[in-house]
């Protein structure tokens, strides 16, 4: 019977993950979203590619995937825009008077929609979050992110598809 | 015909309700299975609910299971609207007894074709 040496192979492939970008790019969040868009705000509603600055009060939006991949689908925004968001999204079914709470709902389901859509290209089985509103979470390894930044009426939006751990250890 | 909208986003259930109350529907709504449920316990059977699959308290397919266990809402067909689209998770649900699968987003022409496959459209919409 031969041994076979330990050459550390096997523990450094297992102990291996993929990083976001391994499993999608930017222009399939970009389809997504826009798909998204469309059925969610309207028929005429459009993403366009175009990078922003975003305004000093900003709100984030995100649902969390955990499966072979595990990180966050988040949404950033103005304030303002998520309200002309939600808006847009209930149409007619929108009250007068938009309170906050129906800002951070319409705004977390765009999330909970758009992540749902993400979460399908992306290995599987995994498990979605309910959507959450506030500050985003950090972003644990940059390597492992996966960031789009589009103009929606004009107004800045980012789309980040990002991982939740931080990064593996450097094997020497 | 009446309809019972479970979706524990008001937004959601809003553009839901909206769909279904322009197409003749009397709706009432709920927030999670659990309130679903106490809806059914009332009394108000409806003739389509339309559920969620994430929500806290009962999940959508906790709800399904619930509402197969009972032979007097039988008669209930019950579709799922959700962001949840893998494969094994549709499966899963029409397994648990779930009748139609719609994944968010949708349009409202969608989800009129998809009443129409299940014989749910009013008659007077339909014609």
């Amino acid at each position: 019977m031969t041994a076979t040496p330990d050459t550390g192979q096997r523990r450094r492939t297992s102990d291996s993950r993929p990083v976001i970008t391994d499993l999608i790019d930017e222009d399939t969040i970009l389809a997504v979203a826009g798909d998204a868009w469309i059925s969610l705000v309207g028929e005429d509603e459009v993403l366009v590619p175009i990078p922003g600055d975003l305004p000093f009060d900003v709100v984030s939006s995100w649902v969390d995937v955990v499966g072979p991949w595990t990180g966050s689908v988040v949404l950033t925004t103005g304030r303002a825009t998520a309200e002309a968001l939600s808006r847009a999204l209930l149409r007619e079914s929108a009250p007068e008077v938009l309170e906050d709470e129906d800002v951070e709902d319409a705004f977390g389901e765009i999330a909970n929609v758009v992540g749902g859509s993400i979460k399908a290209a992306l290995p599987g089985p995994s498990a979605l979050s309910l959507p959450q509103v506030g500050h985003a979470p950090l972003v644990r390894n940059p390597a492992d992110v996966c960031r789009v930044e589009v103009l929606w009426r004009g107004e800045p939006l980012t789309l980040s598809v990002q991982g939740a751990l931080p990064p593996l250890p450097v094997s020497h | 015909m009446r309809a019972l909208v479970i979706d524990d986003s008001r937004a959601m259930r809003r553009i839901v309700t909206g769909i279904l109350t322009n197409l003749g529907y009397e709706v009432r709504d709920a927030g999670h299975g659990r309130e679903g449920l106490d809806v059914l316990d009332e009394g108000w059977v409806p003739d389509l609910a339309t559920i969620d699959w994430n929500m806290p308290v009962m999940d959508g397919l906790q709800f399904v299971s619930a509402v197969r266990s009972n032979p007097a809402w039988r008669r209930m067909t019950m579709m799922m609207v959700t962001s949840e689209s893998e494969h094994t998770q549709i499966v899963r649900a029409l397994a648990a007894g779930a009748h139609e699968y719609m994944i968010k987003p949708f349009t409202a022409d969608a989800f009129r074709d998809k009443l129409a496959l299940l014989g749910l459209l009013p008659q007077e919409v339909a014609l």
